[in-house]
């Protein structure tokens, strides 16, 4: 694995941190301040810290040490958990976030000069009232902006270690006249516990250059009375000018006080301290001393062992373009069986058992493949709260936020195009849909707003629901501005859904001054573009005062759909089923013409658009005045309801889509292409773009003759 | 020394267990990995191991968890542990001791301050 890889590792490792910490803080707002709740905080910053460290992202440590520091006393109560702690938590999070994504995108640190500051001040302060002795120390400590923190002030941090080694070299001051000094080791019992083992660090010595000169065996008992936990031995060595008193003492930096030392000829080596000498006591005192040595780390240990820490999930890591080889297979293996299920249908055979099995295996394996793939919704949920609380700060709007069904999931390519549109639509509901406080309280609702986020499975998609409880859209200015920039004639007749939905003409923006949270330019229109863009839609209900919620509704993944195979001609296409909203076969009354080869189709006494798909795809003649083909209704974004006029429709089933792009080039009018079961290849419609393009067609020449 | 040194790493980072492989199998150690503490004692129910290398804060089991668990028991009570902490100050260190540590690693380390460690403690 190479180092790019496990900064790779690392980072994705980041934005889960954030996420748990995110998740957390959220919690404390809400109300739980228990304590694996903060330790999860804790553990998010610690984590990134270590990596930060390791990876050598300076500014991003320097930040997570007093971030970290803080929320250590947090968790050790020392620093009380009140709102205004929380959010102070919460900015910092903020900033952490900045703070990885320039580490990972090797930009700029954000400025966290003032943050810092504020962070060491919340632990100082409570320094200062819980212990004094200790304030000083924490006050410098804390405050380190500067690059490195956690070493500069360690004395026994190696580095700094060797820095020192490398002055007494220079300076060799404490070097012994005969070019050699001496060291008087004397390990104690314990030295022996905690797996420690004194031969080891004598040997360390000996590879320092060290020899052992002396041997103070003295102390050795009567071997009746020999205990061998006991430290009875002590050693004199003698070691080299060249290395540093700070260097052997390093060798014993693990087991400390355990083992004394002593510097210098001058030196006896140091007394040892055995734990019992009176003979009777010894016999005893050996099981004794094995026994409590063990359960004295417990003892001390209990308080932190006590709370067992739910199980986390077991999960590995792949990578994803594994998983993308995997689904594209399993694409493949779809379009096998169906090739297959049709060979054998045309040769006759049927009613084989194995073809039932293998197509039920091919549709868990597919299933399967894309829960792989699919994740909870709740990462993009989880980027919402920061949003509020900028928008808080831009707009003075306070809101609150209830989410539900974040654990919904689908796929993760949806997801990561989630964010754009979600985000457009959050800022959108607080700039425009939430009314300042004083508003808000005159119309008798609470001053602080709410902001509601839900996803559901619904029949195959995902509902997605952005909901706030403000003042809901003003038809009629909604609908004056669109006559103003000229998106609708002034006598047009339209009904009240479609005057929401003017909002997501491109160029229409009804903010009174052009704010720079939502109205910088790109409207509603780049998140209807962003939607369809996958492979969705998006209505409103809006109810004036009450509130405006905008729903989106979404394909589970962008790999495999469900389609409606059709006949024009020779060839075959696919109609995405989430386009479809009937197919009828009218009546010669049905359809009236409209000159210039128009007609159109009245359902129900609301006439729609018939479009000839042969002339789209050259397919020869249109079967005679609709009569003889099949008309298929079709809803879209753009350009609402439309007929389309095909042949036949000869099967309704799931497909895998190829891009069009990637093998071929991008074609107005078609979204992709799929392979069938006799292995035609057949293109998939972009009914969208292809219902617009009609009416553009129809619209130009009427024009003219106007 | 005919055996390779074998190590358990245990840490939930999979950054910092990617890093710790990478330094110790490149420096001749045959290394294991378990993501906490809770698992690494599963894996040394099975196994034999000449050093444990851990992470203190971890779900499910914690680093001090662990070393209680295998001092606390026969088999592995006189196993070298290294605690791997970001802590360097001498108060964390008696604490590490305490809880039963044999030594430490002080994060963030390279290679060669991992290999001394280990060396320091293991055959």
């Amino acid at each position: 694995m190479s180092p790019e890889e496990i900064q790779g590792i690392f980072f994705a490792e980041c934005d889960e941190s954030l996420q748990a910490a995110e998740a957390g803080l959220a919690a404390c707002q809400a109300g739980t301040h228990d304590g694996e709740t903060i330790n999860a905080i804790f553990r998010a910053v610690h984590s990134i810290k270590g990596g930060a460290g390791a990876f050598g992202f300076e500014a991003l440590q320097a930040f997570t040490h007093t971030f970290e520091t803080l929320l250590s006393d947090v968790r050790d109560g020392s620093v009380p958990i009140t709102a205004k702690l929380v959010d102070l938590l919460l900015r910092a999070l903020d900033t952490l976030s900045d703070h990885v994504v320039a580490a990972r995108d090797g930009g700029e640190a954000p400025a966290d000069t003032a943050l810092l500051a504020e962070l060491t001040a919340a632990q100082a302060r409570n320094a200062g009232a819980a212990a004094p002795a200790e304030a000083p120390a924490a006050k410098q400590a804390a405050p380190v902006p500067a690059p490195e923190p956690v070493a500069a002030d360690d004395p026994f941090d190696l580095d700094s270690l060797l820095d020192s080694l490398g002055e007494e070299l220079a300076a060799p001051a404490e070097v012994e006249a005969e070019a050699e000094w001496k060291i008087h080791v004397r390990p104690h019992a314990e030295a022996m516990g905690n797996g420690s083992e004194p031969v080891l660090l004598l040997r360390e010595l000996a590879r320092l250059g060290g020899r052992c000169v002396a041997v103070d065996c003295s102390h050795v008992p009567a071997l009746d009375l020999l205990d061998a936990a006991q430290g009875y031995l002590g050693w004199t060595f003698a070691l080299p000018a060249a290395v540093s008193e700070a260097e052997a003492q390093e060798v014993f930096d693990f087991i400390g006080d355990d083992c004394a030392l002593a510097f210098g000829a001058g030196q006896p080596i140091p007394e040892p301290r055995i734990a019992v000498v009176a003979p009777p006591v010894v016999a005893e005192a050996a099981p004794v001393v094995s026994e409590t040595a063990a359960p004295r780390a417990p003892a001390a240990e209990s308080p932190a062992a006590a709370p067992a820490p739910p199980a986390a999930g077991q999960s590995i890591r792949i990578d994803l373009a594994k998983l993308d080889k995997l689904i594209d297979s399993v694409g493949e293996l779809v379009i096998a069986q169906a090739m297959l299920a049709q060979r054998l249908t045309n040769e006759n055979v049927t009613g084989i058992d194995e073809m039932g099995l293998l197509e039920t295996l091919t549709r868990d394996i597919q299933e399967c493949a894309m829960s792989i793939r699919a994740q909870p919704i709740g990462s993009v949920f989880s980027r919402v709260p920061r949003i509020l609380r900028e928008l808080a700060t831009t707009t003075g709007k306070h809101t609150r936020l209830e989410v539900s069904g974040e654990s919904t999931e689908l796929d993760k390519t949806v997801i990561e195009k989630l964010g754009e549109p979600l985000t457009h639509l959050i800022r959108n509901a607080v700039d425009h849909g939430i009314e300042s406080a004083e508003e808000r309280l005159a119309a008798g609702k609470p001053a602080e707003g709410t902001v509601s986020l839900s996803a559901e499975h619904r029949s195959g998609r995902i509902h997605i629901r952005i909901a706030d409880d403000g003042k809901g859209i003003d038809q009629a200015r909604v609908l004056a501005k669109a006559i103003e920039k000229g998106i609708v004639s002034p006598d047009a007749q339209l009904s009240r859904e479609e005057i929401d939905h003017l909002i997501f003409a491109p160029g229409f923006s009804t903010a009174q001054a052009v704010s720079n949270i939502s109205g910088r330019g790109v409207g509603m229109d780049v998140v209807r573009q962003a939607v369809k863009d996958l492979g969705g839609r998006i209505t409103i209900e809006s109810e004036q005062g009450k509130g405006t919620a905008f729903i989106l509704t979404l394909p589970l993944t962008l790999a495999i759909s469900e389609g409606m195979i059709i006949n024009i001609g020779d060839q075959a296409l696919v109609v995405p089923l989430a386009n479809v909203v009937e197919s009828l076969r009218p009546d010669a009354s049905e359809v009236k013409g409209l000159g210039h080869g128009q007609s159109m189709l009245n359902v129900r006494g609301k006439f729609i658009p018939v479009v000839p798909l042969h002339d789209f795809f050259g397919a020869g003649d249109a079967p005679d005045g609709a009569r003889e083909g099949v008309l298929i209704v079709v809803e879209t974004e753009a350009a609402g309801k439309a007929a389309l006029l095909v042949d036949g429709i000869s099967d309704q089933r799931q497909f895998v889509i190829k891009s069009l792009e990637t093998h071929y080039r991008s074609m107005e009018g078609v979204a992709g292409a799929t392979i069938l079961g006799d292995g035609r290849v057949a293109l998939i419609l972009d009914v969208d773009s292809l219902v617009a393009g009609a009416a553009a067609c129809a619209r130009a020449p009427l024009r003219d003759a106007a | 020394m005919t055996k390779m040194t074998r190590i358990l790493t245990v840490d939930d980072s999979a950054s910092m267990r990617a890093l710790l492989n990478h330094a110790l199998s490149t420096s001749g150690f045959d290394v294991a990995q378990a993501d906490d503490g809770q698992s690494a004692l599963e894996w040394l129910q099975l196994n034999e191991v000449d050093v444990v290398i851990t992470d203190i804060n971890m779900p499910r089991l914690d680093g001090f968890g662990l070393i209680e668990a295998l001092r606390g028991g026969t088999r592995h009570r006189d196993r070298p542990i290294l605690v791997l902490t970001t802590e360097s100050s001498d108060e964390k260190k008696n604490r590490a001791r305490q809880m039963g540590a044999t030594g430490w690693i002080v994060k963030p380390f390279d290679a060669a301050k991992l290999v001394a460690a280990v060396r320091r403690v293991a055959h």
